[in-house]
Formats: C-alpha cells, structure tokens, sequence
C-alpha cells in the first residue's frame, strides 16, 4: 500500500443545501427538502412531492461556457466537482492532470436524456433526431465532462451499483490512491430528479406515500411508509494524504477503509438478506483496524423502506452486540431523502461535518420507534457530540453492499 | 498483495459463435457475424446491418421464471458467465470455499427495457413490474452473482465502449488487494435502437461491412454479445489445478479531457504507455495489439498514430488486428471479448485477422494481419480500448507458460 486517502475537499448540491457549509448547517438544524415537483409534471403520479433541489443555476458555479448540452446530472455533478475543487484549494495543472482521476457513481446517468432521445426517434423518426444530444445517452456522459471541464487526465470512471454507487465511487477512488495509482480523485455521486427515474420508483411501490398520505421521509420509525425520491450530488477530493500535506492542503478526514459484499438473498423486502451488509462492514471495519465499539457513529442507509430499515437494525445489532443501543445510528435521508446513487456520496460528506464540527445528524421526521429497530437514531434533534470514527453504509435491492469508514484526522 | 493474477475461464456469447471454441474458430477462420437488424425496425435508419446474435437462446442458459426479470444484455452476461466458470472448472463448493466477486461493464446497461418502456408510454399500455426491474444497469452484476451464489464485491462499470477493460482491469486490483480470491470480470450490450439511431445520425454506421484500417472504411457496425472471464490469483488457480489461458500483467486507464466523442493521440498513448509501465513490459517485448478499430475514418487515423507515437520505428513490426471486423463493434462488450481473444491468442500463438481489408491507407501502414490468420508466437498481448468521454484503458495479457514450456526456447 503507499499511502492513505485523505478528503480535502467537498462539493454539496442537496435539496437542503448548496456547498458544504450551508449542507452542514442545514444537518444540524434538522432542514428537511421535501418539496411539490417543478421539474416535470407530476399530476399523473400518486405521490407529488420530492427532494427537489430548489433554485439550481449551474450558471452560478460553472458560467455560460459549454452548458447548453448539458442534461441537469451533468450540470448537479460538475458543480459539486467545482466547489469540491475550490474547496480543496486543488488546482489541476499540466504536469500533475495525469495523476488525478474521477470516479463518479451514476446508475443511469440521466435516464431522461435516454428516453427523450429515443422518444425523439420513435415520433419523429431516427433521421430527426437531434445528433448532439446522442453524448448525453450514454451513462458516463457526467464523469466525463467533468473530466472535460476541469482537464483531468489520469483516468475516468463511473460506477453503476444504484444505492451503492456514490459509496462504491469513493471506495474506488481510495483504492486507487493506496495502489499508487493516482495521486488524487474526484470521487462522488449524482442523481438528477427527473420524470422517467421517478416513474421507475414510483411505479415499482418504493415511494412514501402512496397510499395517498402526505409523504414523509421516516427511517426507523414505526409508520415509515417507503422513501421520498431526491436529487444531490457530493463530489469529494480524495488525496494520497502525502500529497495533500506536501501542498499544505486543510486535510478534513481520512478514508480508513472500505468494503463491499453481495447479499444473493436480497430483493425489495430485505427480509432473507442481511449477510451482505454484515460482510461489508466487517471488511471496512477490519481494513480501518477499527472495533466496533470504537465507532462514534453510523451514517446509515434506512431509507423508510420497511424492510431496509429493519435488516440494517438487525446487522447493526449482530456487528455492535450488547453496545448497539448506545452507539449513535441516524439517517440524513429523513433530511435530504433518498437521492439513489449519490446517497453515499452525499453520507461521506455528512459523515465528514459531524467528525469536523461535532455533531451528529438527527433522523427527523421521528415519532414513534419501530420495536424491530432499536436502536439510537439520534431523534429529530441533531446532537453535540465529539466523533472520531463514522461507519457508512449502503445496500441495494439487487443484492449490492457497501459500507465505510471515515475518521477524523490527526496528523 | 504483489499475487499474480491469472486468467482461468472464458465465456462467449457473440454473432460468431457462443462458447470460446466456436468463437475462436470463427475468429480464425475469419467469418463476418454482420446481418440485417431483426430486433427493430430499420427502415428509416440510414443503415440496416448489425452484428446481433442470431442463434442465442436464453432459455438454454436460465431458468424460465426468471427469463421476465432480465433484459437481453443480462441474459447474455448470465450466459457467457455460465459457460465461463464452467469452462473454468469451479464448482458450487469454490462459490462457498471462495470470496467470488463479480466485475461487470456496459455502455448500454439495460437499453432495450428503456425503449420497451418508451414505446408502452407512447401506446399508452401498462408498464409490467418485471420490465421495471430490468431498468438498472446493475441487474447484470447481481443475476450473475445470484446464478453462482457469490458473495463477494460486486460493481458495475459503466465507461461506454471501455467497459470490458474497465471492469477486467478492477478485478485485478481486487485480487491483488485480496479482496476477492476468484472474480467473474467481463461486459456485456445488447443491439439497442437508441445506439443504433445514435451512430445513425452521426454518419458513423458503415452501410455493409466493417472494414478497420482500409482506406475507404466507412465506418463501424453496431453489434452485440458478452464475454466473461474467470480471474483468480495464481494461489488459487494452482489450489484447484485449474488450466490457465494467460496472465493479466496490468492495465493503465487514462482520459482525454477533451470532447465526448472525439479522442486524442495524447490520451490514448498515455494508456498504452501507463499499462506498458505496470506490467514492467519494454516496447519490444509487445508481440500483438488487440486494435479498438472501429472502422470509423476518425477512430483509426488516431489510434494507429497513437500506436506509432508509443512505439516508434517498432510499430511496423507489431501485428495489430481488430476482431471488430468480424464482430461488429459490440460497446461495453466489445474489450472484453478481444480480451478472451488475446487470452487465446497467447495460449495458442495464433492471431486473428482483419478481415474486409482491401485497400491500403497510408494513415493507417500498421501490420493488421490482413484478412487471413497467422500463426506467430505471441508472448504479450495489448488489448486497448476506447471510449465515449475520452475514457480508455488498455490491458497487458500475458503468456503465460512461457517460452521454454511451449518449446520455443
């Protein structure tokens, strides 16, 4: 191994906050970014509201130059990559662009610039179709514009594991800074709100409210219904920690370790799967050479999916044993919702605010305790408290698991 | 952590043949899997060939019930993952024995169950939830790691039409990290209206044939298919007493950071040289190049000057062959099986050829084993990829046995 990964800086775009101060700010408040759809019509669904993120103006991070092609996953993901470089003080220059590299998590990339162009073919004919619109079909059009945008020329990747793939993406990118094989990486996640991904959820039953109630995002919580469909990025900068201290960088945490496992038990219910998630977070744990009373927090996945909620409440309590009802367990999607394949991403850069700053997010949105998941989630109020090693978790219905370690740095 | 890693199992699903053999054989005997599209209607495309695969059946390889839950793309990375690990041996007992991870690439993902959506949207039918289901990319992955009962890491690379390398080359890493003992690491794509429409209007698509390097090519052809490999460290190969096809000496990725669809000299010799330099492989050393050649007028021109810029007055000794002649260009799929194809060919010192090559183009004066197959050692082969976004990879395959076991010494 030839070195760690550290984080020098981040980039938030979330439906409670633009850049990671006011993300930061809006965690500790307890801000929640449930809001009625603008972006597409959404009178023909059940459900009507969602993470909207409101006011997003690429111009404002990215200028005129170059944005007219840009589908709004392009334009969420290179304006966190912007803020993540200023952030970081980073400055991609001729001689060092090959030894920097992005990994980006995107399941579909944008899947309406999928459909819109193949419903272009289909009603107008394939000769009428616009050929400049082809680029943004393809799913690692995002990763690589910011490439573009910001001259990096170490590599290029995109990860496509839907709940994963923001936490996958930057468990890549500290591979890559431990095996030497990039000096730093822009590593995150990113998912737009648009009408054809919240179709998909909507219509496979997986969104809060669909039985005509109000939508709430509720982890854990006892009348939790499903989850509340969001859009975000967070692109962090991961750097070889050598690095970041021969450049006097502000070092912010240290990705301690990674792991990841496949639950083949796994489908929407969760109810046989469990496995998997444990696999993960044993990995993480033992690459981070952390125990599990050591760990001052779980950034946790539950998403208001019964049965998500109640398998991570289940491992939590076999990883933790007699202490699992003391070490802090909340969910930000009950804040920022379920923002797919940035939701990992965007728990790093939450994890990282509660390690810099002292505090623990709350799950809000709490009323009563689901008895199947006991544990403590950190209710509607966020927490002063030091912390000095957080746990992230992932999981995914198609069988894929995640999980982090983050910790606090000192030199 | 420094483990070799070694290639132990190939599966093929492709226009030419499914299984290694029959593909192999095709590849040698240098037959054209090209056709008229059957999947869509082509009549108002520019173009009506495609390289999709005609004789697959995918109830031969999954179980009926849950052929609804997957997209042809899934289906094919499921097939070619079977015939892969049987091909390699493995046994329900190594998926329990083993930590099995599965490394998996697309340019597509799940295309063709997009455009059933859009087309039900437009007729205004009802969505059925297995169609729903089959929407993700990473349905592939995890069908595959379901079909075995693997429990190890599991991705998704989606970096367009390097997919394949992208995914071999994380394998290997997660080998090396002893992260995984044993992975299935390969791509798979599916012939898909939007890709067809798409290089359509980019006056990419060649009318009838591809024909990579010659001067009046007139483009790429679409295709389709899924290959699939057996990686493991040479510890684990030797364990089992598995039959090993070749080496995996490294990779090197590199981006363009220039336009989406345009690529460059500098990134793509950039990646030949990163992968040259990890696998500690001198520039003579270098027997085959396994070409990206598409076939279009652009991706030829600068790959063989790229080529030239890494190699230098070598490069005119260097076979460079493009089974994309054959094959079509099948997208995520495409690295991965000319990655089994170099796996062959340094195991059987024999190179495929460039088929419907006809006249010669200046731009392009490298080897490209014209049109028929040559028998010639084979000690290191290049498999190069590039992609949408300017995302490329290359991979050094390795033989393995060496010289003196093959009674070349």
């Amino acid at each position: 191994m030839k070195g760690r990964a550290v984080i020098t800086g981040i980039g938030v775009l979330s439906s409670i906050g633009k850049g990671r101060d006011a993300y930061w700010k809006a965690l500790q408040r307890g801000a929640t970014g449930v809001r009625p759809i603008t972006l597409f019509d959404a009178a023909p669904f059940r459900v009507k509201s969602a993470g909207e993120i409101a006011d997003f103006e690429a111009l404002a991070y990215l200028g005129k130059k170059g944005l007219r092609d840009l589908d709004r996953s392009t334009r969420l993901v290179c304006s966190a990559a912007k803020l993540a470089l200023d952030d970081s003080g980073l400055a991609i220059s001729d001689e060092m662009s090959r030894s920097v590299g992005v990994a980006i998590g995107t399941t579909f990339g944008s899947l309406h610039s999928i459909a819109q162009f193949d419903r272009s073919g289909l009603t107008e004919g394939p000769r009428f179709v616009n050929p400049s619109h082809f680029p943004n079909t393809v799913i690692n059009s995002p990763a690589s514009q910011v490439s573009i945008r910001f001259t990096i020329k170490g590599f290029n990747t995109t990860l496509s594991t839907g709940f994963c793939a923001g936490l996958d993406a930057l468990s890549y990118a500290a591979d890559f800074i431990r095996l030497g094989r990039a000096d730093a990486v822009l590593a995150g996640g990113v998912e737009e709100l648009c009408e054809e991904t919240y179709r998909l959820f909507h219509d496979l039953g997986y969104l809060s409210g669909m039985s005509g109630a109000e939508p709430v995002s509720r982890p854990f919580d006892a009348g939790r219904d499903g989850f509340v469909l969001s859009e975000g990025s967070a692109v962090l900068v991961a750097e070889n920690e050598e690095y970041a201290r021969s450049r006097g960088a502000d070092i912010l945490a240290v990705i301690l370790g990674c792991g990841n496992a496949f639950d083949p038990e796994a489908d929407s219910t969760f109810e046989r799967a469990g496995r998997g998630l444990k696999t993960a977070i044993a990995q993480a744990l033992e690459e981070a050479c952390v125990r599990p009373k050591d760990v001052g927090y779980v950034c946790s996945c539950a998403n208001g999916m019964p049965g998500l909620d109640r398998m991570e409440a289940r491992i939590l309590h076999e990883v933790f044993g007699e202490d699992a009802r003391h070490v802090p367990v909340s969910s930000i999607k009950s804040m920022i919702g379920e923002t797919y394949s940035a939701s990992g991403a965007l728990a790093v850069a939450a994890a990282v605010g509660g390690l810099r700053q002292g505090f623990i997010p709350p799950t809000v949105n709490h009323r009563q305790t689901d008895t199947l998941c006991a544990l403590d989630i950190v209710p509607n109020a966020a927490r002063a408290q030091a912390v000095k090693t957080v746990l992230v978790t992932a999981a995914d219905p198609y069988g894929q698991n995640s999980a982090l370690v983050v910790g606090g740095y000192n030199r | 952590m420094n483990d070799r890693v070694v290639i132990t199992g190939l599966g093929v699903v492709s226009s030419i043949g499914i299984g290694w053999e029959e593909f192999w054989k095709n590849l040698l005997a240098g037959r054209s899997g090209i056709s008229p599209v059957s999947s869509f209607d082509t009549t108002n495309h520019f173009t009506h060939n495609g390289g999709e695969v005609r004789n697959f059946r995918a109830e031969d390889f999954i179980p009926a019930e849950r052929l609804p839950f997957m997209n042809r793309a899934t289906q094919m990375a499921v097939a070619s993952a079977k015939l892969a690990w049987e091909d390699a041996g493995l046994t329900a007992g190594d998926a329990a024995d083993h930590t099995v991870g599965v490394s998996h690439g697309t340019t597509l993902g799940a295309a063709q169950a997009i455009e059933e959506v859009d087309s039900l949207l437009i007729q205004k039918q009802e969505l059925r939830k297995g169609l729903l289901y089959q929407m993700p990319p990473h349905t592939a992955p995890s069908a595959v790691a379901r079909e075995f009962n693997c429990h190890g890491p599991n991705f998704m690379f989606s970096t367009a039409c390097a997919a394949g390398n992208y995914a071999i080359a994380y394998a290997y890493d997660l080998i090396r990290m002893k992260r995984a003992d044993i992975v299935l690491a390969g791509a798979s794509d599916a012939v898909s209206r939007i890709e067809y429409t798409g290089f359509n209007q980019f006056k990419a698509v060649a009318p009838e044939k591809c024909q990579p390097f010659d001067k009046n090519r007139k483009g790429m052809i679409p295709g389709e298919g899924a290959g699939m490999l057996i990686i493991e460290s040479l510890g684990s190969a030797v364990r089992r007493k598995a039959a090993i096809y070749a080496e995996i000496g490294g990779y090197g990725l590199s981006c363009d950071a220039h336009h989406m669809t345009t690529a460059t000299v500098e990134g793509i010799a950039a990646c030949m040289n990163k992968a040259l330099l990890e696998a500690g492989i001198g520039k003579e050393e270098v027997s085959y190049i396994s070409a990206h050649g598409t076939g279009t007028v652009a991706n030829d021109k600068i790959e063989c000057a790229s080529i030239k810029e890494v190699f230098g007055p070598l490069y005119k000794g260097i076979p460079v062959s493009s089974i994309k002649s054959m094959l079509g260009h099948t997208m995520g799929a495409a690295s991965a099986l000319e990655a089994i194809a170099c796996a062959l060919i340094v195991r059987h010192d024999t190179i495929p050829p460039t088929i419907n090559y006809e006249s010669p183009d200046p731009e392009c004066d490298i080897d490209c084993v014209p049109n028929v197959a040559r028998k010639q050692t084979v000690d290191v082969a290049l498999n190069n990829s590039y992609a949408f976004g300017g995302n490329n990879a290359s991979l050094v395959i390795k033989n393995f046995a060496g010289k003196k076991e093959r009674g070349l010494d």
